[in-house]
C-alpha cells in the first residue's frame, strides 16, 4: 500500500508537471505551476526515503527520494513557486501565459533531475530542463537575454557531448549507472582521472564556472531577479548537483582535480566581487549573490574531492547548505520585486557579437558561398563535359561517319571480305600451333 | 503449399496486387484507390504480425523458386528481416495515409499510388531476401519503381533528378551485380547465413574477397549514400514529400544500409571482415560521411535540401555501426536503421506539410511558423531533437549504443566523430526551431491555404503526429519487454560467436 | 506455355500411358511442325478473304505443336526423324533436341504475337501479301531449327531470306524500297558464302548431315575454308558489328510487325546455324576465332549501343539495340561453357520476346502519332499508357535489370566469364547494360513529362497495345520461372555435359 502510494506520489511529481505542460490543459486554470507542485510538496512532507523502479523506461531506471535530495527538492519546490509569481502573473481576463509549457517543462526536468536516480534520466531530464530554460531566455522581450540564450545553447550542447561520453565511460567501467553504486566503482577503476576530469569540464560548462561563464552575466545584466533565479535554480543548481552525484566523492582522493575545483570557485568568487558588483545596478545584486554560492559551492567541492575524510565529515551537509541559500535567495528576490513593483524594464541594446557567435555566422557564409559539394559539383561538370562531348563536332563527326562508311556498299564489301581473309588465316595460324 | 512457405509470398503479394491493380483505376475512382491502399498496407501489416508471432513460436517461415541451377528465389523470415519488414511496412501505412492527403486533386494518382506500392513490395523483397541474388533482384526492382516517382511531377527539374538517380543507381547496380556473380563463382553459393559463408575459402582468394567487398560497398553505397556516391539524394528532393519521406525513410537508402548489413554480417560473417582488415575502412568512410553530410546540410537553406544532406549523415551512422564491429556498437546501428527511419519521416511529413500548407520551402521563411502551426511544428521539433541525439528521444539510444560499442571495440576515435557530429547536427537544426519559434511571423504566407480550425488537413497532421510519438515512444520505452533494442541484441547475438 | 516436367522412370511412365498421351507420343511432332504452316499458308494465298482467322489459326496451331514435341521430347529425350523413312546419308534427317526445341518454342510464341498484332494492323490488301508470306516464314523458320543437314539448312536459309524480304517491301515509300534490295543482295551474299562452305565440306566428306561430319570431320584446309566461309556468311546474315549496316534501315522501315519479326526471329536463325556447327562440327576450330568473334561481338555491343543513343527516331533506336544486343550472343564463343552457351541462348530468347515487343509498341506510338521522333513523343505516349509500360519491361531485359529474362541471361554470361577468368568479357556485358539504360530511359522519360496534346491523335486498335504487353509480360516471366527453360535447353544435352 505505502508502496503503491509512493510510487503513485514520484510519478506525478514528474507527471503530473509535465501533463499540464500541454496548452489545452493549462489553459483555463488558475496558477496552474503552484497545482503541478502539489506531489512534490506532498513528497517533501512525507519523512521517509522512496523508491521505484522502472525497468522497461530509457534504458532500465528508477526513481527515488532520500534525506539529501529531500532538501533539493524542497528548495526546488519553494524556488519554483516563487519565480512563477512574478514570471508568470495571472492577469485576470486571460489566464494563459504563452510561456506556461515552457516553464512547466523546465520545472519538470529539474525535479526529475533531483529524483534520478542513475544518470541516464539524470541526464535526460536535465537535457529536458536544460533546453526548455534555454527556450523562456530566447522568448523575452530583451534582445540581450535572447543572445545569452543562444550562448548558452551552444555551451548547453558542448556540456551534453562531454557529459554524453562521460557517461558511456561510466557504463563501460560499472555496466550500472545507478548512481548508488556508480562512485565505488569507478573509484576503483583505472581511467579514473579521464572520467574526473571529463565530468568536471562537462558540469564546467552548464554551471557556468568563470572561463565559461560569458552567457550569465550577460544574463543577469538585464534580466529581472526572478529570471536570474531561475536561471540559478535550473541549470546552476542541477548542474551543481550532477556534480554531487556523478563524482565519487569520500571514496578517493584527487587532489588535482580537487585543487582545480578549489582555485576555479576561488576565482568565480573573486570575479563576481570585483567585476560585477561595482558596476552592478541594486536588482541584480541577487544575481551575484547566487554566483558567489556557486563559487564557494565549488571550493567546498574540491577540498571534498582532495580529502576523501573532509567529505564524509561534512557532506551530509551540502544539500542543507544549498537549502540555506536557496532560502536566502529567495528571500531577496521577493524582496526586490516587490519593491520594483513600478516594473521600468532597461536593456543594454548593443549587441557586440562573441567570437563564438561571429565565427559560426562567417563559417556558415564561407560555407555557403565556397559550395564544397565536391561530387556532385564534379559531376555537374562532368555532365556538362558530357553535354558538350554530345555537342563537339568531332565526336559526333566521328560516329556519323563511322556509321556513314559502314553503309557504303564498297566499304561494307571490303570489311566482309576481309572477314572471310582474318577468319580463314585465324584458323590455319590455330591449326599451325596445335599441329 | 503450406502456410509456411505461402507466408513470405503473401507478405509480398499484399502490396504488389493491389498495386498493380491500382495502375488499372482511372484517375476518378477515388474512393476504390483509397480503400484498396488502406486495405493493403493493413493487411501487410497483420501479415507480418502473424509472421513475427509464429516466429516467435519457432515456426520457419521460407519460400523458394528455383531460378537458375543452383540458385534459388528465396524469401525468408529471420530476425534481421523483421526488423526491416517490420519498419517499413509500419511506415507504409503511415506514408499512404499521408500520401493520399497531399496529392488531393492533383493528376496521375493512379500511376503514383502504383508505383509506390511495387516500392514497398520491392522493399520487403530486400528485407526478406534469404540470399543475394534474391536481394539483388529486388534491388533493381526498387531502383526501378522509384524513379517514376522522384520525376513524378513531370517539370524539368525533376527529370534532372531522376536522371541522376538512375545514373547512379544504374552503375550501382551494374556493380552489384558484378560481384554477386564473383562471389557466386569462388563460394558456389550466395545464401545469407550467420556469420557468413566466406570464410572457409582458401586463403589465397583473400584478396579477391577484398576487391569484392569493395565492389559490393560502392553498389550498395550508391543507394546508402554513402559520401562520393551521395550526390543524387539531395537532388531527388524535388520529388514530392510522401516521395521523399520514401526515399529518405522507408525504402531506398535504407535498403543500401540494410545491404550492407546483410554483407557483412550474412555474407562475409563480422568476424571473418574483421580478420580481412575490412572494417576500419569501411568506418572511415563512414565517419567521412558523416561529417560531410552535416557540415553540407549547415549551408542549406532550402528545408529539404538540408534534410536530405542530414540524411546522408545519418545513415552512415547505421554502416559506422556495423563497421566497428562490435556486438553493442552492432545493436546502435541496427535500432539506428529503424530509429533514423520515424525521426526522418517526421522531419519529411512536416517539410510537406509546410509546402502544402502555407507554401514555405525555404528556412529563411519559416520566421514564427510554429505559432501558425504548432502540432506540425512540434512535431518536427520532437524529430529534430532526436537527430541531434538529445535523451530520452529514439536518436540518444543509438548514439549512446554506438559510443559504448566503440568503447567496447577500443576505438575511442569514434566517439570524437559522433561528438563532432552532434554539434553539427545541432547547428544545422536549432537554428531551424529557433526561427520558427521565437521570431515574429510575416503578416501572410508564401501560398497560404485554408483548413477552417486546423491548421492543415488531417491526413497530413495525423501521420505526422504519429511518427513524432513513435520517436517518443522508441526512446522512453527502450528497455521494455519486446522492444526495438532487445530485438536487435538478440539478433547481434547470433552474428557473433560468444 | 506449359511444359510438362516429368518425374519417376521411363519403364514406370510406359505403363501407364493414357490414350490422349499415346497420341501425343505417336504423332511425329517434327513434321507437323513444318508441314503445318506451309499448308497454313497455301491456304492463305488461295483463300484471302479469310487469310487472317486462318493465319491466326494457325499460329494457335503451331503453339500446340510445339507442346507437343516438347512432351515428345521430355519422354524420350532428343529426336531424330527420318523423312519418307530414308536414313542419314541418303535421305535428309529432321533433328530435335532442346537447343532445336527452344528455338522452335520462341518462333511459335513470338509468331503467335505478331499473329495477332498484325490481324489489327493491315489493311485489306496489305494484309492479303502479308499472311501466306508470314507463313511460308514461318514454315521456313520451323524447318531451318529442325533439319540435321547442311544443305537443308541453305534451303530453309534462302526461302526464309526471300519471305523476309518481300515483307520488308509490304511498306509504302521508296526508303522501303531500297531498305529492301539491299537487304535482298545482303541475303543473297550471305547465303552464297554458306553455299560456297557447304560444298567444301561435301567434297571433303561426302556427306551432309551433321551428325555424320560431326564424326568424320578432321582439320584439312579444306575444313578451315569451308568454316571462314560459313561463319563469314552466317555472321553477314546475323548482322554481326562491321556488317550490320543492313539492319538498321531494313528494319526500321518495315512494318511494324516485320520489324518485330525480322529483329525476334531471322537473325536468330543464321545465328542459330552458326551456332549449331560449332557445337557439333567445329570443336577442331581454335581459340583465336572465337576470340576474334567475342571482339566484334564486344564492339558491336557498344557500337550498337552508342548509335542508339545517338538516334532521334524510335524505331531507329530500337534497331541499333538490336545490333546491340546481337553482340551479347557472340560473348559466348570465347567463353565456350555450357553455362556461357545457355546464356547466350537465354539471351537470344528473351531478346527475341523483348525486342519484338518494342517494336510493336514503336507500331503503336507511330499509329498513333504519325511520327517517332524521340523528342516529341511527350505527348504521344501519355496517350498509350499500356504500349508504354510494354516498351518499358521490354526495356528492362534490355538492359539486363531483373527481374526479366535478360537479367538471367547476363548473370549467366557473366559467371562464365568470371569463372573462364576472362572477366574482360563481363565488362563489356555491365558496360552494355549501361549504355542500355541510357537509351531506353530517354524513351521512357517522356512518359513522365507534362506536355500538352499537340494534335489529334489517332485511336490505336487495344488488340495492339495488348499484345505488346502480353509479350513484354513474358519476358518478365522468363526473369522469373527460368527453371523451365534452362530444363528444356538441357534435353539431348547440346552443350555438352556439366556446366
Amino acid at each position: 500500500m505505502n508502496g503503491i502510494v509512493s510510487g503513485f506520489l514520484l510519478v506525478s511529481a514528474l507527471g503530473l508537471p509535465l501533463l499540464l505542460a500541454f496548452p489545452p490543459l493549462h489553459r483555463r486554470l488558475p496558477w496552474p505551476v503552484h497545482i503541478a507542485l502539489l506531489p512534490a510538496i506532498a513528497l517533501v512532507f512525507i519523512p521517509v526515503d522512496l523508491c521505484i523502479e522502472l525497468p522497461w523506461f530509457l534504458l532500465g531506471t528508477g526513481l527515488g527520494l532520500d534525506a539529501g535530495s529531500r532538501w533539493w527538492l524542497a528548495i526546488s519546490v519553494m524556488m519554483w513557486g516563487v519565480i512563477a509569481i512574478f514570471l508568470l502573473p495571472p492577469n485576470g481576463r486571460n489566464v494563459h501565459h504563452p510561456l506556461t509549457s515552457l516553464f512547466l517543462l523546465s520545472l519538470t526536468g529539474q525535479m526529475g533531475a533531483v529524483l534520478a536516480t542513475d544518470m541516464v534520466s539524470f541526464f535526460a531530464l536535465s537535457t529536458l530542463m536544460g533546453y526548455a530554460c534555454i527556450g523562456l531566455l530566447l522568448a523575452d522581450a530583451d534582445e540581450t537575454i535572447r543572445r545569452a540564450g543562444r550562448i548558452y545553447l551552444v555551451l548547453l550542447i558542448l556540456a551534453d557531448i562531454i557529459l554524453f561520453e562521460a557517461m558511456v565511460m561510466a557504463e563501460a567501467i560499472s555496466e550500472d549507472l545507478g548512481f548508488a553504486t556508480l562512485a565505488r566503482v569507478i573509484s576503483l577503476s583505472n581511467s579514473l582521472d579521464l572520467y574526473l576530469s571529463i565530468v568536471l569540464v562537462g558540469f564546467a560548462f552548464k554551471v557556468g564556472l568563470w572561463p565559461l561563464h560569458i552567457w550569465l552575466p550577460l544574463a543577469y545584466a538585464t534580466a529581472r531577479p526572478a529570471t536570474a533565479l531561475m536561471l540559478w535554480v535550473g541549470p546552476v543548481a542541477t548542474g551543481l548537483l550532477g556534480v554531487l552525484r556523478c563524482l565519487p566523492l569520500g571514496e578517493v582522493s584527487a587532489p588535482m582535480p580537487g585543487g582545480a575545483l578549489l582555485f576555479l570557485g576561488a576565482v568565480t568568487i573573486l570575479y563576481v566581487i570585483f567585476f560585477c558588483f561595482k558596476r552592478a545596478q541594486r536588482r541584480q545584486q541577487p544575481a551575484y549573490f547566487a554566483t558567489i554560492v556557486t563559487g564557494s559551492f565549488v571550493m567546498g567541492l574540491g577540498a571534498g574531492l582532495s580529502d576523501p575524510a573532509l567529505w564524509s565529515g561534512y557532506g551530509d551537509l551540502a544539500p542543507i547548505f544549498v537549502f540555506t541559500m536557496g532560502l536566502v535567495l529567495a528571500i531577496m528576490i521577493v524582496s526586490f520585486e516587490w519593491s520594483m513593483a513600478k516594473g521600468e524594464i532597461s536593456g543594454a541594446n548593443k549587441v557586440d557579437r562573441t567570437l563564438l557567435e561571429s565565427w559560426f555566422e562567417a563559417f556558415v557564409h564561407w560555407g555557403r558561398r565556397a559550395g564544397i559539394d565536391t561530387l556532385p559539383d564534379f559531376r555537374a561538370l562532368w555532365l556538362a563535359r558530357r553535354d558538350g562531348l554530345r555537342q563537339k563536332r568531332i565526336w559526333q563527326r566521328a560516329f556519323d561517319a563511322g556509321e556513314y562508311f559502314l553503309q557504303r556498299w564498297s566499304f561494307a564489301l571490303t570489311l566482309f571480305l576481309l572477314l572471310v581473309i582474318v577468319t580463314v588465316v585465324l584458323l590455319f595460324l590455330d591449326a599451325a600451333a596445335v599441329l | 503449399m503450406n502456410w509456411n512457405t505461402a507466408l513470405p509470398l503473401m507478405v509480398l503479394g499484399s502490396s504488389l496486387l493491389p498495386g498493380l491493380m491500382i495502375f488499372f483505376l482511372s484517375e476518378e475512382h477515388v474512393v476504390a484507390r483509397t480503400s484498396l491502399n488502406l486495405a493493403s498496407a493493413i493487411l501487410k501489416i497483420v501479415l507480418i504480425g502473424g509472421m513475427f508471432w509464429g516466429m516467435l513460436h519457432g515456426h520457419h517461415y521460407e519460400s523458394r523458386l528455383a531460378l537458375l541451377p543452383g540458385l534459388d528465389l528465396v524469401l525468408r523470415a529471420g530476425p534481421l528481416s523483421m526488423l526491416f519488414v517490420l519498419l517499413s511496412a509500419g511506415l507504409w501505412l503511415v506514408t499512404t495515409v499521408y500520401a493520399i492527403g497531399y496529392l488531393e486533386e492533383s493528376p496521375y494518382r493512379s500511376r503514383f499510388f502504383g508505383f509506390f506500392s511495387l516500392c514497398v513490395t520491392a522493399t520487403v523483397g530486400i528485407a526478406l531476401a534469404g540470399n543475394l541474388m534474391t536481394f539483388l533482384v529486388f534491388y533493381e526492382l526498387l531502383t526501378l519503381c522509384t524513379y517514376p516517382l522522384i520525376v513524378h511531377r513531370g517539370t524539368e527539374v525533376a527529370r534532372k533528378a531522376g536522371r541522376t538517380y538512375l545514373i547512379y543507381t544504374i552503375f550501382g547496380g551494374a556493380l552489384l551485380l558484378l560481384s554477386s556473380v564473383w562471389l557466386y563463382t569462388l563460394a558456389g553459393t550466395l545464401e545469407f547465413t550467420d556469420r557468413g559463408f566466406l570464410s572457409g575459402l582458401d586463403t589465397s582468394l583473400h584478396p579477391t574477397l577484398i576487391l569484392i567487398f569493395a565492389l559490393l560497398i560502392a553498389g550498395l553505397g550508391v543507394k546508402a549514400a554513402l559520401f562520393p556516391l551521395h550526390g543524387w539524394l539531395p537532388l531527388a528532393m524535388v520529388a514530392p514529400a510522401p516521395v521523399s519521406a520514401l526515399l529518405h525513410a522507408v525504402a531506398v537508402v535504407k535498403a543500401g544500409a540494410f545491404g550492407i548489413v546483410r554483407v557483412v554480417y550474412d555474407v562475409y560473417g563480422i568476424e571473418f571482415a574483421t580478420d580481412l582488415g575490412l572494417t576500419l575502412p569501411l568506418a572511415i568512410l563512414a565517419s567521412a560521411t558523416i561529417i560531410y553530410g552535416s557540415l553540407r546540410a549547415l549551408f542549406q537553406d532550402e528545408l529539404k535540401r538540408r534534410l536530405a544532406f542530414s540524411t546522408v549523415s545519418q545513415v552512415s551512422y547505421i554502416v559506422l555501426g556495423i563497421a566497428v564491429a562490435g556486438p553493442v556498437a552492432t545493436i546502435g546501428g541496427l535500432i539506428h536503421l529503424v530509429h533514423q527511419g520515424v525521426q526522418k519521416i517526421t522531419l519529411f511529413f512536416c517539410a510537406g506539410n509546410l509546402a502544402e500548407t502555407l507554401g514555405i520551402h525555404k528556412i529563411s521563411e519559416m520566421n514564427g511558423v510554429a505559432w501558425r502551426m504548432p502540432w506540425t511544428m512540434a512535431a518536427f521539433t520532437i524529430g529534430a531533437f532526436g537527430m541531434i541525439g538529445a535523451p530520452p528521444l529514439a536518436g540518444f539510444f543509438s548514439k549512446w549504443y554506438l559510443a559504448r560499442g566503440a568503447l567496447d571495440a577500443e576505438q575511442d576515435w569514434v566517439i570524437l566523430i559522433l561528438a563532432g557530429s552532434s554539434i553539427l547536427n545541432a547547428a544545422y537544426f536549432l537554428p531551424i526551431l529557433y526561427i520558427a519559434w521565437f521570431k515574429k511571423p510575416p503578416d501572410s504566407w508564401p501560398a497560404e491555404r485554408s483548413f477552417g480550425r486546423n491548421e492543415t488537413s488531417w491526413a497530413l497532421l495525423i501521420p505526422t503526429v504519429v511518427t513524432a510519438m513513435m520517436t517518443l515512444a522508441l526512446g522512453l520505452l527502450a528497455s521494455a519487454p519486446f522492444s526495438l533494442l532487445e530485438w536487435a541484441s538478440q539478433i547481434v547475438n547470433r552474428g557473433f560467436a560468444q | 506455355m506449359n511444359f510438362p516436367t516429368g518425374a519417376g522412370t521411363d519403364h514406370c511412365k510406359r505403363m501407364k500411358l493414357l490414350p490422349m498421351e499415346l497420341i501425343l507420343g505417336e504423332v511425329p511432332w517434327i513434321v507437323v511442325l513444318i508441314i503445318l504452316p506451309l499448308t497454313g499458308g497455301m491456304a492463305c494465298f488461295l483463300f484471302p478473304t479469310i487469310s487472317k482467322s486462318l493465319g491466326l489459326l494457325t499460329s494457335l496451331a503451331v503453339i500446340s505443336c510445339v507442346w507437343g514435341l516438347g512432351w515428345q521430347l521430355e519422354e524420350d529425350g532428343a529426336q531424330r526423324y527420318a523423312i519418307g523413312g530414308w536414313g542419314a546419308p541418303l535421305g535428309i534427317d529432321l533433328y530435335a533436341d532442346g537447343l532445336s526445341l527452344v528455338m522452335v518454342a520462341v518462333a511459335a510464341l513470338v509468331g503467335l504475337g505478331i499473329s495477332v498484332y498484325s490481324s489489327s494492323y493491315f489493311r485489306r490488301d496489305k494484309a492479303n501479301h502479308f499472311w501466306p508470306l508470314w507463313l511460308f516464314l514461318c514454315g521456313a523458320l520451323n524447318a531451318l531449327f529442325l533439319s540435321s543437314d547442311i544443305f537443308n539448312l541453305y534451303v530453309t536459309l534462302e526461302l526464309l531470306g526471300l519471305t523476309a524480304v518481300a515483307l520488308v517491301a509490304l511498306a509504302d515509300g521508296s526508303e522501303a524500297l531500297t531498305s529492301a534490295m539491299r537487304y535482298l543482295l545482303i541475303n543473297l551474299m550471305g547465303s552464297l558464302f554458306y553455299l560456297l562452305g557447304v560444298a567444301f565440306l561435301y567434297h571433303s566428306f561426302g556427306s551432309l548431315d551433321i551428325a555424320i561430319l560431326a564424326q568424320r570431320v578432321e582439320p584439312s584446309p579444306a575444313v578451315w575454308a569451308a568454316v571462314g566461309l560459313i561463319s563469314a556468311g552466317l555472321l553477314l546474315k546475323t548482322a554481326l558489328f562491321p556488317m550490320h549496316f543492313w539492319l538498321p534501315a531494313a528494319h526500321a522501315s518495315a512494318p511494324a510487325p516485320v520489324s518485330a519479326l525480322l529483329s525476334a526471329l531471322v537473325v536468330k536463325a543464321s545465328f542459330y546455324i552458326l551456332l549449331r556447327m560449332w557445337l557439333e562440327i567445329f570443336p577442331i576450330v581454335g581459340i583465336s576465332f572465337a576470340q576474334l568473334l567475342g571482339l566484334l561481338g564486344s564492339a558491336a555491343v557498344l557500337w550498337g549501343g552508342i548509335q542508339a543513343l545517338r538516334q532521334t527516331r524510335l524505331k531507329l533506336l530500337v534497331a541499333y539495340s538490336t545490333v546491340s544486343q546481337l553482340g551479347y550472343l557472340f560473348l559466348a564463343f570465347p567463353l565456350g561453357m555450357s553455362i556461357a552457351w545457355k546464356g547466350a541462348l537465354y539471351m537470344l530468347l528473351s531478346h527475341a520476346v523483348a525486342k519484338a515487343a518494342m517494336f510493336m509498341a514503336a507500331g503503336n506510338i507511330l499509329a498513333a502519332g504519325g511520327h517517332d521522333r524521340i523528342a516529341d513523343l511527350s505527348s504521344i505516349t501519355q496517350r498509350l499508357p499500356l504500349t508504354l509500360t510494354a516498351f518499358s519491361l521490354a526495356g528492362i531485359s534490355i538492359m539486363g535489370l531483373p527481374p526479366s529474362g535478360g537479367f538471367i541471361a547476363k548473370w549467366l554470361l557473366l559467371e562464365a566469364s568470371i569463372q573462364s577468368g576472362q572477366w574482360w568479357w563481363g565488362a563489356i556485358l555491365l558496360l552494355g547494360g549501361l549504355l542500355a539504360a541510357a537509351y531506353v530511359f530517354r524513351v521512357v522519360s517522356h512518359v513522365f513529362t507534362q506536355a500538352e496534346a499537340t494534335h489529334e491523335a489517332r485511336e490505336v486498335p487495344a488488340r495492339m497495345e495488348w499484345t505488346a504487353l502480353v509479350l513484354a509480360l513474358v519476358v518478365i516471366f522468363l526473369g522469373v520461372f527460368a527453371s523451365w527453360p534452362l530444363a528444356m535447353m538441357e534435353i539431348g544435352s547440346p552443350f555438352g555435359g556439366g556446366s
